[in-house]
């Protein structure tokens, strides 16, 4: 699970102070799946960053219990290009005995539906399907929480929505706790429990928003659903307030 | 911008200069401190064969890094521009391209003498092809779609397409010729006796003259750094107004 | 047909540009243009017997052994430089000014220090090879992709044994490549300069005795050894850098 309290993330950018997050206070259960939403600018990756350890907070705690693996926006540069994908897929797993390893990465790459790629190199794939191998990779590891970084915010709307299944999926076979950032409101609500909605910067958080939406979900009936338009509203109207100032 | 780290550098290599000799560390005979090269060097100042050489240095390289470049950019842009050129001549570059411009150097020697020609025709010899293959790069990497517009409208194609897209690649092939030029030509003048600094810091090294000859070291490479931050320079500024910035390609 | 044109295009010109020097020059008295036909019974005569062991693979060996060293000096010093910012700041005058002494220029100060035997030659060369090498390291690691860095951060994967060499690669081999040319050149003026035998030196003795031909078959030679080297590098390349070669095609589509 995730916690985190009273998180201030300040910013010595040539001389100005950039104060990206305020007060950030909000905890995700184990095994939810939460997603992140804000208007632009609101320090979404910062927030992320801090929570994988990758950057110090300035004040407040972003802590996570168990092992976390991240799946980051840039997939193309996320990836090893000089490693095959069954390499980079493993390069994590390197202290495994060599059976183990395999057979993990071999499961990995199932689950994403990437089997006959697991020779290629990523440069050979397409979009979709590096952002695949960085999922499998993810997953391979055997994080107890996963941290995607509006991770589909570059492919096309068809393999997003591809992939947003695919996630669910993994996310409900494995079940990890799962944080997700994204700047698109339908896929907020179409894949989390609950929606954080983040104000502008400084940013807190403006509000959590239960997405009471039935387990099941798909492309077509859910986003077509009442309630979903209902949620869909209600984000896309603090949204528009937190940008506006007003929290 | 920190600049105390930079100048720390300097301060401390300057020191150990200083010191290690002084110490004994370092032989005095072989290694003199760098306050006795500094000397050396403020009396050499004083004499006009200091400047002939500088001066004689600084002709050819001038002069033979010019030479090069024109040629490197015309026969680069005409090859560029012609496929059945580039074709064809390309494994002949290939060829010619590694054979080291010392090679030249017994030729030289025998059909020029010891003059600056000979200096000359090395210079020129190892900086054309430094711009010459950044060229033909920058001509092979125009962007095909500008081309089938300037062939839609009817735009004179060196002038609209390959110059615009050859230029970084040009000051990059610039720069890179503006260091083998400096360093072929001071190495003419010590190998072959052509008049210049080299010339003189073999004859200093022939007359036993050990702080001469770092002295005349230090000049020379205070001239290589300030050819090097000049031609960055002009390589920036050829780059900066340029829509895509690109990298050096590898020679 | 293809293939037929494919090595047209290949060979058409070297060998057109070679059967022109070769008529043109027949038959010449100019003493210091000898005909080609005379070079190559000279290269023959010089070159195919005991001084290919006796001068030409001391050199070839001295050549190597420079190298190599200053490929490890400058990949272990520029790792160590490029990965750390503030050494980056702090070496970097002085770096820049080491680096712009042209290398034939140290010869003599070598030479006060070692006098004139292999280790002079050796030194000499890795005290040209090893500037392009070591600031090419530094900057290929300088630019590796951060976003590769925080990977190998969040998967606890070791940077220094996975990603660094690997990701400056490309850029390293640039400076190898530099570094090469300027080898070969420095493995001759070392013998040209403390003149002890080698290739460079047995050349430079024919040109003193006026043995002509001898002397353009050993410029021959060189030309020869510089292009071979070139090849050689090209084809390891190919293998270490298949995929950077790979990445970047893909890039451009």
């Amino acid at each position: 699970m995730l916690i985190v309290n009273k998180l201030s993330k300040v910013y010595d950018a040539h001389g100005r102070r950039v104060e990206a997050l305020a007060d950030i206070t909000f905890s995700v259960a184990e095994g939810e799946f939460a997603c992140v939403v804000g208007p632009s600018g609101c320090g979404k990756t910062t927030l992320l960053r801090c929570l994988a350890g990758l950057l110090a907070p300035t004040s407040g705690t972003a802590t996570v219990q168990g092992k976390l693996a991240v799946v980051f926006q840039e997939y193309g540069r996320s990836l090893f290009p000089w490693l095959r994908v069954r390499d980079n897929v493993a390069l994590p797993l390197k202290n495994l005995p060599k059976d183990e390893r395999r057979a993990k990465v071999t499961n990995a790459l199932e689950a994403v539906g990437l089997t006959d790629a697991a020779g290629a190199y990523p440069w050979q794939l397409s979009g979709g399907m590096q952002q695949r191998v960085a999922i499998a990779r993810a997953i391979a590891y055997g994080p107890k929480v996963l941290l995607m970084d509006e991770p589909f915010a570059a492919v096309d709307a068809q393999t997003r929505a591809d992939l947003e299944d695919l996630i669910r999926d993994i996310w409900q076979r494995l079940g990890v706790t799962l944080l997700f950032i994204t700047h698109d409101i339908d896929e907020s609500v179409y894949l989390g429990q609950r929606v954080i909605v983040l104000s502008a910067a400084p940013s807190r958080v403006a509000e959590e928003i239960v997405i009471d939406l039935p387990d099941e979900r798909d492309q077509l009936t859910t986003r077509g659903d009442a309630r979903f338009v209902e949620l869909r509203g209600r984000v896309y109207a603090q949204i528009q307030k937190a940008k506006r100032g007003s929290t | 911008m920190t600049l105390w780290r930079p100048l720390l550098g300097l301060a401390a290599f300057g020191a150990l200069w200083e010191l290690l000799p002084r110490i004994g560390a370092v032989p005095a005979r072989w290694a003199p401190p760098l306050s006795r090269v500094v000397q050396e060097l403020l009396v050499e100042v004083r004499q006009p064969r200091f400047w002939d050489a500088i001066r004689d240095t600084l002709l050819t390289w001038a002069i033979g890094l010019g030479i090069a470049v024109a040629a490197g950019i015309v026969v680069g842009v005409t090859i560029g521009a012609i496929p059945l050129l580039r074709t064809v001549t390309a494994s002949t570059i290939e060829f010619l391209r590694p054979i080291p411009s010392v090679a030249l150097i017994p030729l030289v020697v025998l059909l020029y003498g010891t003059t600056i020609r000979s200096a000359l025709v090395l210079v020129v010899y190892a900086s054309f092809w430094q711009v010459l293959i950044q060229v033909l790069h920058g001509v092979a990497d125009v962007d095909p779609v500008a081309r089938d517009t300037a062939d839609v409208y009817r735009l004179p194609k060196v002038r609209y397409l390959y110059w615009p897209t050859a230029l970084p690649y040009v000051a990059t092939g610039v720069r890179l010729a503006t260091s083998v030029a400096l360093i072929l030509a001071v190495t003419g003048e010590m190998v072959i006796g052509a008049p210049g600094l080299g010339k003189q810091i073999w004859l200093a090294q022939q007359s036993d003259a050990v702080p001469l000859m770092y002295a005349l070291v230090l000049v020379t490479g205070l001239i290589g750094v300030a050819a090097n931050v000049l031609a960055r320079f002009a390589e920036r500024r050829a780059l900066a107004w340029h829509p895509s910035v690109r990298r050096e390609v590898p020679a | 047909m293809t293939i037929v044109r494919r090595i047209v295009v290949l060979l058409g010109l070297p060998v057109a540009l070679v059967a022109g020097w070769w008529f043109a020059s027949a038959g010449s008295t100019d003493f210091f243009r000898p005909s080609l036909q005379r070079i190559m019974q000279a290269f023959a005569e010089t070159w195919l017997g005991p001084r290919l062991v006796d001068e030409v693979l001391p050199s070839m060996i001295r050549f190597v052994l420079g190298y190599a060293a200053a490929l490890l000096i400058g990949v272990v010093v520029g790792v160590a430089i490029g990965l750390s910012p503030k050494a980056r700041a702090t070496a970097e005058p002085v770096l820049e000014f080491l680096r712009a002494i042209p290398p034939p220029v140290l010869v003599p100060i070598i030479m006060l220090f070692t006098g004139i035997g292999d280790t002079t030659k050796i030194i000499v060369i890795v005290s040209g090879c090893v500037w392009p090498i070591l600031l090419n390291t530094v900057e290929g690691v300088r630019a590796i992709d951060e976003v590769l860095a925080e990977t190998c951060r969040v998967y606890r994967i070791k940077p220094l044994r996975h990603l660094v060499l690997r990701a400056s690669s490309p850029q390293i081999v640039t400076g190898a490549r530099q570094a090469l040319a300027i080898g070969l050149i420095l493995m001759v003026i070392s013998e040209l300069v403390a003149a002890s035998g080698g290739l460079g030196f047995t050349i430079r003795q024919f040109e003193r005795g006026f043995q002509i031909p001898e002397m353009w078959s050993g410029v021959l030679l060189l030309g020869l050894i510089g292009v071979a080297l070139a090849g050689l590098f090209h084809l390891a390349e190919r293998r270490t850098l298949a995929w950077y070669h790979g990445s970047r095609d893909a890039d451009r589509k």
